[in-house]
């Protein structure tokens, strides 16, 4: 199996599909000639050309609409936003267009759109260009949401979204970017909607998303030196979400901890824990463990900024917690 | 202080009440003796008397149902302030200390703040740290378990953050006594009946029903021993053992005297090709027989392995009800007990089941002599609707030959 980085497995998938299919195409900021801010879309252009590669004006608003109007038409586009901080700017056509066609016009309209975007601290971008913003997406019925922590799921990921009828948010992390992993020689794709156990364990759940993922394998790995046996999954789709693989899990270890780099209040965690209190009451040895950033802006100062956000030792901290130790 | 009145138990089994009325207001005088208030139990409505004299200073319960035990009223002086509760408050100022910052991602320190305040002996000094305010701090889980196994809470030290009782604090717990000596009362422990207790009931009842007869005999077991320790030695990954030797045998047994391999019905006698052999094993829910089959056809070493996976399954709860059905004979063993000999109660619509005892070292005359013998003393019930006592001693008689002279049931 191949080695290759997720920035590469975004890139493959991107080249693979507009190969295959002729209705898809990219559209987004300086992601032609550039490549896009993250060089993600580098090369695509000189083998597909402009018509397929498009630059926009600075306006995501109109990004966003552009998109969801070919979709709509019969394309399957995929639009990036630079950084997920800017989704604000799109949110009226994400939240009021592309999630309510499909269900106003009684099924008569598809939007089979991709937003892919990216974000997350560690590396200084200050308040604005850092966030995790993805809770505010998942809130939406109409939209699917996707956050993929490895090479080989984002590139499985991304083919199953563009070619899902619905629009999909698609979450990349600034920091998993040049993360290497193993992938099948051929894109397999992965459905949306399934939850993956990245670790197997007996005592503790951790319920991770994007860098959280590797922070919490770290934190596993600790734990077992306290002797502690940690499972960590990775709900890959945060919407729809696997509920009954987490359950599952939970009903094994009975101890449960969910952890994202988003501010912890009213973060796509809070939604985890309640699924799980209700679905695997009985089954709970102990609280559920949120792990995620305190409610703060990030700063530009290095020091701050991993002060708010969550670190692998506060996984660990956490798993400890939920067995008493 | 102010009395409580709490909630009477009427008769055995009453777990429950509704109050109907009270017949005295708030702020009225009661007299010892006095009715105090109405209930409603399951069997009858009933006025109640006031234990206590004074004044009836706080209805806690106007209506509705309640637990027996429950505190529906405090009386006492007037102008008495009621205590909440009647727990021992001092037990809650070890727990607020450890309460917890809301805000979890804040809580890390706080926690931190909790391990170093837990100076030792501290969780110690409280009794049944899981209780708090009369209310057991125990997980989900714990409560779950607690619940599922009889035991009591409030009885257990609580090893979780903030004294909680966790999973693990049940792991050495004692299920809750028969008759605890604190309850002056000497009340009756009613167990709701699980089902398959009730299908054990409804069973054996029904077996009652039969007319049966018992034939006992006893066997040397002597070959039969060499046969199982020459097979386990043979096969050492699977566990064979004399129940294995007894299935083999009954089966053989069976296949010859096919008049002893049947069931009644209204209609007919069912005789059947094939000896599907059930094996009563103790599971820690009740007795229950899962189905050995075609045990005539089967090895030693397959009987072996087919019965370590069935009775091991019964042990765990986890057999499905085609392990449970097609039965033909039963055997019941409690040798392991100790138990020499035994009548067993037949497993319809089977119609005999085979009660074996230990295997003895046993005095017993050969040629003339006095020696020492393994022997195994065994009763067979026999439902008469279907078989005749020559038929069941025919077959008795070979069950003894085949497990002296194993050779023979070749």
């Amino acid at each position: 199996m191949p080695e290759i980085t997720y920035r590469e497995a975004v890139r493959d998938a991107l080249g693979a599909v507009m190969r295959k299919d002729e209705d898809v195409f990219i559209m987004g900021e300086d992601i032609a000639e550039m490549g896009g801010s993250m060089g993600v879309t580098q090369g695509l252009l000189e083998e597909f050309g402009a018509e397929r590669v498009r630059n926009t004006p600075i306006s995501e608003m109109a990004i966003v609409g552009a998109g969801i109007g070919a979709a709509m038409a019969g394309m399957r586009p995929v639009v990036e936003i630079m950084y997920e901080d800017f989704l604000t700017l799109s949110l009226e056509q994400i939240v009021n267009q592309a999630a309510k066609h499909r269900y106003m016009s009684g099924g008569q309209i598809k939007v089979p759109l991709t937003i892919r975007t990216q974000g997350g601290a560690g590396w200084s971008p200050g308040a604005q260009h850092a966030q995790q913003l993805e809770a505010w997406l998942v809130h939406i019925p109409g939209l699917k949401v996707a956050f993929p922590s490895t090479p080989e799921d984002v590139r499985g990921m991304l083919w199953s979204s563009i070619y899902d009828d619905n629009p999909v948010i698609f979450f990349e992390h600034r920091l998993l970017y040049p993360v290497k992993g193993d992938v099948p020689e051929e894109i397999e794709p992965i459905p949306l909607g399934k939850a993956r156990v990245m670790r197997e364990g007996t005592d503790v759940t951790v319920i991770a998303t994007g860098p959280l993922v590797h922070r919490s394998l770290d934190a596993a790995k600790a734990a077992e030196d306290d002797g502690i046996s940690v499972e960590v999954i990775d709900p890959r789709t945060l919407q729809p979400l696997d509920e009954d693989a987490l359950v599952e899990s939970v009903k094994k270890t009975n101890r449960v901890v969910v952890a994202h780099e988003a501010v912890t209040r009213m973060g796509f965690g809070a939604e985890v824990a309640a699924v799980l209190q209700y679905k695997a009451f009985d089954y709970l040895d102990a609280p559920i463990e949120r792990v995620g950033a305190k409610f703060a802006p990030l700063a530009f100062a290095p020091v701050m900024e991993q002060f708010v956000v969550p670190h692998a030792e506060d996984v660990h901290a956490a798993i400890k917690r939920t067995v008493g130790k | 202080m102010a009395s409580e009145v709490k909630l009477p138990r009427l008769g055995q089994g009453m777990e429950a009440g509704t109050i109907n009325k009270w017949l005295k207001n708030e702020g009225d005088a009661v007299s010892k003796g006095e009715p105090l208030f109405e209930i409603d139990t399951d069997k009858v409505t009933q006025e109640v008397e006031s234990d206590y004299e004074g004044v009836l200073l706080k209805i806690v319960l106007p209506q509705g149902e309640a637990p027996v035990g429950q505190t529906i009223a405090y009386i006492g002086k007037a102008g008495e302030e009621i205590q909440d509760t009647g727990a021992p408050q001092s037990a809650e100022k070890p727990a607020e200390a450890h309460k917890r910052d809301p805000e979890r991602e804040e809580g890390r320190e706080a926690a931190a703040a909790v391990a170093e305040s837990q100076v030792p002996g501290t969780a110690e000094a409280v009794p049944g740290t899981g209780a708090s305010n009369g209310r057991v701090k125990a997980s989900p889980l714990a409560r779950r378990l607690a619940k599922e196994r009889g035991i009591d809470l409030s009885t257990l030290q609580g090893s979780g953050p903030e004294g909680r009782i966790i999973a693990r604090d049940l792991e050495q717990a004692k299920p809750r006594p028969a008759a605890p000596a604190a309850v002056p009362t000497g009340d009756i422990e009613s167990v709701p009946l699980t089902n398959i207790r009730k299908t054990i009931a409804r069973r054996l009842t029904a077996a009652w029903e039969a007319p049966v007869f018992q034939l006992t005999v006893s066997a040397d077991m002597t070959r039969a021993n060499d046969l199982v320790a020459r097979a386990r030695e043979l096969n050492p990954d699977v566990r064979i053992t004399v129940t294995d030797v007894l299935a083999k045998v009954c089966a053989q047994a069976l296949m010859r005297h096919r008049d002893a391999n049947v069931q009644y019905t209204e209609d007919a006698l069912l005789k059947f090709p094939t000896a599907n052999v059930g094996i009563a094993v103790a599971a820690p829910q009740g007795l229950i027989v899962p189905v050995l089959r075609s045990v005539e056809r089967q090895s030693l070493v397959e009987i072996a392995g087919a019965r370590g996976d069935i009775v091991g399954r019964a042990r765990e709860n986890k057999l499905t009800t085609q392990d449970l059905e097609d039965g033909t004979f039963t055997i019941s063993n409690l040798g392991m007990f100790g138990i020499e000999q035994f009548v067993a109660v037949i497993n319809p619509p089977q119609a005999a089941i085979l009660a074996v005892g230990a295997t003895i070292e046993t005095p017993v005359a050969r040629g003339g002599e006095v020696v020492v013998r393994p022997m195994m003393t065994m009763t067979l019930t026999v439902d008469h609707r279907a078989v005749d006592g020559a038929e069941g001693a025919d077959f008795l008689r070979t069950v003894k030959q085949f497990l002296e002279e194993p050779a023979l049931a070749l």
